[in-house]
């Protein structure tokens, strides 16, 4: 079955005078001439001999760039044709929504939220790509001790840009290709709850992108992806750059999040009670609301940062009655939540994965939700254990201690979830079930060694070691983006209509899979023998685990490059197949491939969920 | 289909549940100790017990865990390219068994913490009678050791065998991390506020204090070495470095 809607074949890209002729390229063109007219402004008023001079023009700039890059896009038009009283017209909406438009339409301000999908798979890969390379780098410089390949201040701020890009890859990886693209159909919807806000949270994040690439450019940051205070003082005006790339990324996330959680709780079609609900749209909902809780401290405390450098506050100013415990706490409230807010799209994921590959219903379904929304929970609880040696509130530790501890019941769950869904299953090895196995091999060793890190006797030998760094990648790298891989080959054939190639896909696995190991195992052992963090050099006795770290960095990469080919290649020349390849149950596989725009002719009526495998059912 | 599957037997993930753990546990007890920086104060020893602890309590879990998957992986994959049928088993609930999951997690969690706030209050024990203050200053990129009550200032820390240092904590310009990786003692040296530790070391030789908050450019070259000496000898440093001053 292949009804397309077919809208009348009116073109509607004539007519609509320039905003119909806004793109990618206008947004740049904006942003850079609002850049310097900011700068030109700044530069012309301010007192070039005053201390935060170059602080304040700079920040000026990022202002114009933010602005101009809206304005370019076209994220303006539709607010302000509705503030003037011209509201859009549906000739209008349609297209924005790019009827009729091709592949132009996903270099546009485009509101289908299926073209906002494939926006966030295309910036996912630039992301993770961007923040790749600089981890070959760092373990490159790290292959042999001594100070060979870049010096230590090119190779800190490498080590800043790689944590935050790799953070923003992972905040997207999972909840912007698939919260966008599956969750509206899954839940019988014809678009997202506010498209418009859909497409400015997805070119909002191409702004803060670009701006925090530009650090690259600009150089001189040198206070890791934390930015603690006061280190960050000393950095020079990359960190404004960084800043505000993190200010405006939560606005994107912020966006996005009410998004979801609107779109949930409004758009559902008849009869999709919240029981019946897929259980990926319950994750995404869940850390889309944690994500609405955290991310504002994270724009205030960059805000401060920002305010310290260029109007003399002193948040964090030890001399002006400041403290740099304020920003670690702001900081680490924002960033325990935030690595739920990763983590939980990609067990969801992970969760449909099992239950449709394995053709059993998802085990214990309201456990699954019960495990999610604990963890979401307790993570705003347990801040303070990024800060257990910091000497801030000793007293604290115990509690602290008691809440992360209790941690490891939810997320215990999630283990209970796949395993029980798993077990006796007729399970369908292909790629997102690969994938998923692996998923579960690190996630054990991920949890475990957090374990140790939440008790504070063994957190006063490891804190600020490399043992920490090996820790959360094996939660980043094992869990989470295996967890999106998976994702990623799940749902690619609804995208493109056809498979990600197996046979690359499988080489992928094996070397990303083992790169994993080599790599953060031999992390654990510098970590034990004691190396601390962010290290651009280091003594002897580190050498031999150092070296094999990097080996199997280049493993991770080398399976990563032949992921990317596969996705590429796959695109156009991948195996057909067909609407629902997995025989699955959801709304999403019951539409066209690819999904037409606004996805349903007739909304559907649900009478149950999706995890009934059944022989009448499942031949479709 | 059948509503009942038939029996199935799993020995095979009891056995191979059985053979990781021990596994683990060997790991866990030999691993961390060969690994880890000799252990020169009780506090050391402490962190080393406790890894060892809690490694032996995880094993069984992520043994279970892991034998399941493996089980899976050999006898619950679809054969053939065809589109697997329904699995026969389509369990959606077992409610003894969610029950005592959660009880088996939770009691494991309240072990690990009951003993983890047990390891830290010893950690934290009193400073005893008569400790020896040294005051630690940071800066980009060094160290400096003072001991009130002498004037002597000294890049390298010299300490007594058997008697509980106090250390008083402070940097002069951005946070530093004072971390005696041999001691199992870490906390930030923090701009306008004192913070402190106090450990007592129980071996002789030397030992690497390493800077574990991010400082700057040098950062990675923000390491000194220390000395522990008996009492003795202690004392008699003590003199000369005065004298000097």
């Amino acid at each position: 079955m292949t009804t397309t809607l077919e809208h009348t074949a009116a073109v509607a890209t004539e007519g609509g005078g320039l905003a119909r002729k806004q793109n990618f390229l206008t947004a740049l063109v904006g942003g850079v001439v609002f850049a310097w007219l900011a700068w030109y402004l700044a530069h012309h008023f301010l007192d070039a001999s005053s201390r935060n001079y170059s602080d304040l023009v700079t920040t000026a700039l990022t202002f114009g760039w933010i602005f101009g890059f809206w304005l370019g896009i076209g994220a303006l038009n539709g607010p302000g044709r509705w503030l003037i009283g011209a509201d859009h017209t549906r000739a209008d909406d349609l297209y924005y929504a790019g009827e009729n438009q091709g592949r132009k339409r996903y270099w546009k301000y485009c509101t289908d939220h299926k073209v906002v999908g494939v926006q966030y798979i295309v910036m996912t890969a630039v992301l993770l790509g961007a923040g790749g390379i600089l981890a070959m780098a760092i373990r490159t410089e790290l292959i042999v001790p001594g100070n060979h390949f870049v010096n230590q201040q090119v190779y800190n701020g490498f080590v800043a840009v790689h944590g935050m890009l790799m953070i923003l890859a992972l905040i997207v990886a999972v909840a912007g290709p698939w919260a966008n693209f599956v969750v509206p159909i899954m839940c019988g919807a014809r678009d997202m709850a506010f498209p418009r806000l859909n497409a400015l949270s997805l070119w909002t994040l191409v702004g803060a992108a670009a701006l925090l690439l530009s650090v690259l450019a600009v150089g001189s940051l040198t206070m890791g992806w934390v930015v603690l205070a006061p280190i960050a003082d000393q950095a020079g005006v990359g960190m404004d750059f960084f800043a505000m790339a993190i200010i405006v990324f939560t606005v994107s996330t912020t966006v996005a999040g009410i998004n979801t959680i609107c779109t949930v709780m409004t758009m559902r079609t008849k009869g999709m009670s919240l029981a019946r609900l897929p259980i990926f749209v319950w994750a995404s909902m869940i850390a889309a609301a944690l994500g609405l809780y955290a991310f504002p401290y994270f724009s205030l405390v960059e805000a401060q940062t920002l305010m310290d450098r260029t109007v003399s506050t002193s948040f964090f100013v030890a001399n002006g009655g400041g403290t740099g415990w304020l920003q670690a706490n702001l900081f680490w409230l924002m960033g325990h939540p935030e690595v739920y807010v990763i983590l939980l799209p990609a067990v969801g994921a992970l969760f449909e994965i099992a239950s449709v590959m394995a053709r059993k219903p998802v085990f214990s379904y309201r456990t699954a939700i019960a495990g999610m929304t604990g963890l979401a929970g307790l993570s705003i609880l347990v801040w303070a254990h990024h800060m257990f040696t910091t000497g801030w509130a000793p007293t604290l530790g115990g509690p602290f201690m008691l809440t992360t501890e209790l941690i490891s019941i939810p997320t215990g769950l999630f283990f209970l979830v796949i395993i029980g869904t798993i077990w006796r299953g007729n399970i369908w090895m292909k790629l997102p079930t690969v994938w998923l196995f692996g998923f579960i091999f690190n996630f054990i060793i991920a949890g475990i060694t957090g374990i140790y890190l939440s008790d504070i006797p063994i957190d006063n030998q490891f804190h600020g070691t490399v043992f920490v760094t090996a820790h959360f990648h094996y939660v980043f790298v094992g869990s989470v983006l295996f967890g999106a891989i998976a994702a990623l080959a799940f749902w690619y054939p609804k995208v493109t209509g056809r498979f990600l190639d197996e046979t690359m896909g499988r080489i992928s696995f094996w070397l990303v899979f083992l790169g994993v190991q080599v790599t953060f195992l031999a992390m654990f052992v510098s970590g034990f023998k004691g190396m601390p963090r962010r290290y651009s050099s280091y003594s002897m006795i580190f050498e031999h685990a150092n070296f094999v770290t990097t080996i199997g960095a280049y493993m991770i990469m080398s399976g990563m490059l032949v992921l990317l080919g596969a996705v590429v290649r796959s695109w156009n020349h991948g195996e057909p197949s067909g609407p629902n390849p997995w025989h699955a149950n959801s709304l999403e596989w019951m539409v066209p491939t690819p999904p037409p725009l606004e996805n349903f002719d007739v909304l559907p009526v649900i009478t149950e969920d999706p995890y009934n495998y059944r022989e009448e059912l499942v031949r479709s | 289909m059948a509503m009942t599957p038939k029996k199935e037997k799993l020995t095979g993930i009891y056995i191979s549940t059985f053979i990781m753990t021990v596994l683990g546990v060997v790991i866990g007890i030999y691993g961390p100790s060969r690994l880890m920086p000799r252990s020169m104060s009780d506090n050391m020893h402490l962190s080393i017990l406790t890894i060892v602890v809690f490694t032996v309590a995880a094993a069984p879990v992520a043994a279970g865990v892991y034998a399941v998957s493996l089980h899976a992986l050999r006898h619950w994959t679809h054969r053939g390219d065809d589109v697997p049928a329904p699995a026969a088993d389509q369990t959606r609930e077992h409610p003894v068994l969610v029950t005592s999951w959660v009880l088996a997690s939770t009691l494991l969690t309240v072990f690990l913490l009951v003993w983890g706030l047990g390891a830290l209050s010893v950690d934290n024990g009193g400073v005893g009678r008569n400790p020896l203050v040294v005051d630690v200053t940071g800066q980009q990129w060094l160290w400096t050791f003072s001991y009130p009550g002498s004037n002597v200032q000294s890049p390298t820390l010299v300490l007594p065998e058997g008697r509980t240092v106090e250390f008083h904590i402070t940097a002069l310009d951005v946070t530093h991390g004072f971390w005696i990786a041999n001691m199992g003692v870490q906390i930030d040296a923090n701009v306008g506020t004192t913070t402190e530790i106090h450990t007592t070391p129980n071996a002789l030789g030397t030992f690497d204090i390493r800077c574990t908050q991010f400082c700057g450019l040098n950062h990675a070259y923000m390491v000194t070495t220390g000395t522990v000496v008996t009492k003795d000898k202690f004392a008699q440093w003590l003199a000369s470095q005065s004298t000097k001053a």
